[in-house]
């Protein structure tokens, strides 16, 4: 029993943290910086015990339920990392907005932790619970601002499109007991190396707990709901979701499509309909993500977009992983990258304030050059980054999906994926353009910059710089790490 | 072999200029900048003087390579450099003509100098590291790189149009270097398939090309070859080029037109022809005539322009439309005949640009719509384009002039239609660019009229700006008499 709580020490530490930053903002309503600094003391301490279990020999505590593994691990330490930026570059913008409330932290917390226990989980039930601690408070973040109306449509629209994806994503699990007889997902994999691949119970089981996260990674058509909530959602939470809930979906996405072995001989029909599911899937994401991506006004409505479009990248990669498992660290690798960028970017997105009704508009940032360069030099960063550029990591990003996926023989949607990166150019051009080449706007945005969010974006930028020419520690690491234990 | 460290200067100097430029005070920019390529362009003649005066016909004594370094030893991605006696005329190039743009004058210098100077040393770098590369992907990395100095110096000095301008010219270009990217990886993943290694080596990925199947070799060659087609530009894809060159500030349309292309040039030598030789030879009918259409139909097009830099521009597209019919050839003399070319017009296009952008400081508006009568106010700068125009229309004496006479020379056994048409070309060349001069150098302008001596004396080319086009215009004209020193090189 106390074996199993030292394999989860760093999940331990990071639930006690989570009960002690509620803890904090309840006895101390008055000031937040208590439960702020409570928050950071946690993922620190969560991020150090993580660190020092790696490298770990893969660990199945709670009757194998869990897992512990380099995978878990690492996607701990980055999910803990990066909601550790998210954190220190959102004060400023929520005391701005009059959203500072001590109820951020924790919340954040929470979702932390449902995210990075989906990635360890073992189990459809734990699969099953930890999404809901996970999507719970990002339901309740979305609808932080209670004032705006578009936060509450925002909320109200996540929350119902979520838990219809959480029924579903139930319903899957019960056709997949009911197939199996088990949760396990060792023992289901078990189960379909013994059964042949003719299963219509576990085929539509599989497929319908794929939708759910397909629904969460909003890979179109599943996508409709990701505007309108990125939209309403404060920026902080804006970023934590594309960040922090797509990886660790994105991860278990993975994990899950895996259940079955589809590298067995009996299952290859089940899974050439599964891949061309897929391929269309990524097809259509890449497709509508780079369309619609140039037609919009709001940095917001456009990094919806432009997520759903990195969706498309990364199924590149899940894709690959159909023949490969190996392939796996492309996902990985892009999963990190965009998570480098998105961070940086939201902090300089959070630090804009719009010239009307609290949402950045494209607009806003005209004459940026003219104003402020140093901020210029940051946003094209990461603005390039997230196009693919060389010298940045948005490039060795989409160099190992293409390369996974042209590995694997589908050169045909890589082709289409590179036509998509140029209309996606264009998209992340237009605000570089609107910065450098036009003259300040007097109806343009202000800033409203914390040395917390101004360290951010510079971390950032500087890491996606440095990463992008020298990839090799990211990756060889990346590398390392199997998906399957 | 020489000593490799030489090529690691190539690529790290630009980079040293470029953090310099940033902390160098605005007023003496210009002044660094000049003396900082200057010095750059010593050490690179210094440096590649063994391979630019080698004599000797083997080609093993020709190149000097750097030992690999990996780079993503994961993905096969290497940086190993080599400079041969090819490749060393395009980099000596490029500190030649990095000297010209950062001499001209204008709006870059007063406004935000220490970014111009910063963006042009990366894009001397860019350019060197895509002239050395031996691996596709570090040379696709260079070549992509070399975008976004163009992009920042079109947006922050550029005219007018310039944000839809550097859009066409950024996404038509993208377009096509993002398909050579997917062919790039597939032959890798052919390569690794085959060979169990990652390996983006030109010499690894030639067997790998040589034994793909007819119809995915043909699409393969074509992802190579439009990027190219679209940097040089050929014809059909000459879409982006005039709105950019118009549009952008003259140093970075004097880059675009005197290096930028000769890096599709370079792409078409280095790694399409031997990737794909038997591509090549196939569809070799289409490209000669689509080289030729080029020559005859930008002329045209140069011909009916208003603008003195659009006419420059389409004058580019129907020069480099020789070096392309010479490349076509695929012959050993109309190859080497392309390259000799491509210098002349690197450096007679550079010179071309740079005393526009010299007219262009010293008048507001010219246009070819009416006559200016500059050639009497501004006596050394006319003299000067006169000697560059000639060296552009290829009048025997001087380089251009040579090097065309040898690529029709070898078309002529290629095609004769298509030579015959080139040809014509020529002679439009001669008399889109005589309008050129006619109209900006002769006549009397509704100015000199009403004002026929000017109250204050007007400055004339001078000092250092008229020694360098001094100098430039020598090399035009002893090249063109004593052809035999570059032709024994190659």
């Amino acid at each position: 029993m106390f074996d199993d709580f030292n394999a989860m020490m760093p999940w331990v530490v990071l639930s006690v943290g989570v009960l002690f930053t509620l803890l904090v903002s309840v006895i101390r309503v008055d000031s937040t910086k208590p439960a702020g600094i409570a928050a950071s003391v946690t993922l620190i301490t969560t991020m150090f015990f993580a660190w020092k279990m790696m490298p770990a020999a893969p660990l199945h505590p709670f009757h194998g339920m869990l897992e512990v593994s380099d995978l878990t691990l690492s996607v701990l330490v980055f999910l803990s990392g990066s909601g550790l930026l998210f954190l220190a570059g959102a004060s400023r913008y929520l005391t701005r907005e009059g959203l500072h409330l001590s109820d951020f932290y924790h919340l954040v917390l929470i979702l932390i932790l449902g995210a990075s226990v989906l990635v360890c989980s073992r189990d459809l039930l734990v699969s099953f619970i930890s999404l809901e601690v996970m999507s719970l408070p990002a339901y309740t973040l979305a609808g932080f601002r209670r004032n705006d109306s578009r936060s509450n449509e925002a909320a109200i629209k996540y929350f119902i499109l979520g838990g219809a994806a959480g029924a579903v994503f139930l319903l899957g699990a019960s056709f997949l007991y009911g197939a199996t007889g088990s949760m396990d997902f060792g023992t289901i994999t078990e189960w379909t190396r013994t059964h042949g691949g003719r299963q219509p119970l576990f085929w539509i089981g599989h497929v319908l707990v794929l939708g759910a996260f397909l629904f969460k990674v909003a890979a179109a058509p599943l996508h409709f709901w990701k505007p309108d909530v990125y939209e309403g959602a404060p920026v902080p939470v804006t970023g934590i979701m594309s960040v922090i809930v797509g990886s660790s979906a994105f991860i278990a996405l993975i994990r899950l499509l895996h259940l079955p072995d589809l590298l067995l001989p009996g299952w290859m029909e089940y899974a050439g309909a599964l891949r061309a599911l897929f391929r269309v899937l990524a097809g259509m994401s890449l497709v509508t993500g780079a369309l619609v991506m140039i037609t919009q006004k709001n940095f917001k409505r456009l990094m919806a977009y432009s997520s759903i479009s990195h969706t498309g990248y990364l199924l590149l990669g899940v894709l690959a992983t159909f023949s490969d498992p190996a392939a796996v660290s492309s996902v990985l690798i892009y999963l990190f990258g965009y998570g480098l960028m998105a961070t940086g970017f939201f902090a300089l997105l959070a630090q804009t304030e719009g010239s009307a009704d609290s949402s950045v508009e494209l607009v806003d940032v005209t004459g940026l050059m003219k104003r402020a360069p140093l901020k210029t030099v940051l946003w094209t960063i990461f603005l390039f980054s997230m196009s693919g550029m060389p010298f940045t990591i948005g490039f060795f990003t989409k160099l190992s999906v293409f390369m996974a996926a042209i590995g694997v023989g589908e050169t045909g949607i890589v082709i289409l994926a590179a036509l998509c990166t140029v209309v996606g150019a264009y998209a992340y051009l237009r605000p570089v353009a609107l910065m450098v080449m036009r003259d300040s706007d007097p109806g343009a945005g202000s800033w409203s910059t914390s040395f917390g969010s101004q360290m951010v974006a510079a971390v950032a930028a500087v890491a996606v710089v440095i990463l992008g020419i020298l990839p090799n520690a990211v990756i060889h690491y990346l590398k390392g790490i199997p998906l399957i234990h | 072999m020489e000593s490799s460290s030489s090529l690691s200067f190539l690529l790290t100097l630009p980079l040293i200029g470029m953090a310099i430029a940033l902390v160098v005070p605005k007023a003496v920019q210009r002044l660094y900048a000049i003396f900082g390529s200057l010095l750059f362009l010593a050490i690179t003649l210094y440096e590649t003087a063994g391979l630019v005066c080698a004599k000797t016909g083997s080609a093993a004594a020709n190149f000097v390579a750097i030992h690999p370094l990996v780079w993503v030893p994961e993905l096969g991605i290497e940086l190993s450099l080599r400079l041969d006696t090819t490749s060393v005329w395009f980099v000596v190039l490029n500190a030649l003509v990095g000297l010209l743009a950062f001499s001209t004058r204008g709006v870059w210098f007063r406004k935000n100098p220490q970014w111009f100077t910063a963006f042009g040393f990366f894009l001397m770098f860019a350019l060197n590291a895509a002239f050395l590369s031996e691996d596709l992907v570090s040379f696709y990395l260079a070549y992509e790189a070399v975008f976004i100095p163009m992009i920042f110096m079109t947006g922050i000095w550029g005219e007018n149009q310039k944000a839809s301008s550097v859009f066409r010219f950024f996404l038509m270009s993208f377009l096509g270097s993002i398909l050579m990217l997917v062919s790039i990886f597939y032959l890798i993943q052919l390569h690794h398939a085959e060979a169990g290694v990652y390996s983006s080596r030109v010499q690894d990925l030639i067997r790998t090309a040589g034994g793909l199947s007819g119809e995915r070799r043909l699409l393969t060659f074509l992802g190579f070859f439009l990027a190219f087609a679209v940097k040089v530009p050929l014809v059909p894809f000459h879409g982006w080029l005039k709105e950019v060159y118009v549009n952008a500030p003259t140093p970075a349309t004097l880059w675009m037109s005197a290096i930028l292309s000769k890096l599709g040039i370079y792409g078409i030598l280095r790694f399409v022809i031997p990737l794909f030789p038997m591509e090549m030879a196939r569809v070799q009918g289409i490209l000669v005539a689509a080289a030729a259409v080029s020559v005859v139909y930008a002329a045209l097009l140069a011909y009916r322009s208003r603008n003195p830099k659009a006419l420059l521009a389409y004058s580019s597209i129907s020069h480099l439309g020789f070096v392309l019919l010479g490349l076509f050839t695929l012959k050993e003399q109309g190859i080497s005949a392309a390259i000799f070319l491509s210098i002349g017009h690197a450096l007679s296009s550079g010179v071309m640009f740079y005393l526009l952008s010299q007219i262009e400081e010293r008048e507001q508006e010219i246009s070819l719509d009416a006559p200016h009568g500059l050639s009497g106010t501004y006596p050394i700068l006319f003299g000067a384009l006169f000697v560059g125009m000639l060296a552009s229309v290829s009048l025997p004496g001087t380089l251009n002039f040579t090097a065309e006479f040898l690529v029709l020379n070898s078309s002529y056994s290629t095609s004769i239609p298509a030579t015959g048409i080139a040809l014509l070309g020529s002679v439009l060349g001669a008399a889109y660019m005589l309008k050129f001069y006619q109209m900006l150098g002769f006549g009397l302008s509704s100015k000199q009229e009403t004002n026929p001596i000017p109250a204050v004396k007007v400055r004339d080319l001078g000092g250092w700006d008229l020694l360098l086009v001094m100098v430039f215009l020598f090399v035009l004209l002893v090249a063109g008499f004593k052809t035999g020193i570059f032709l024994k090189g190659n």
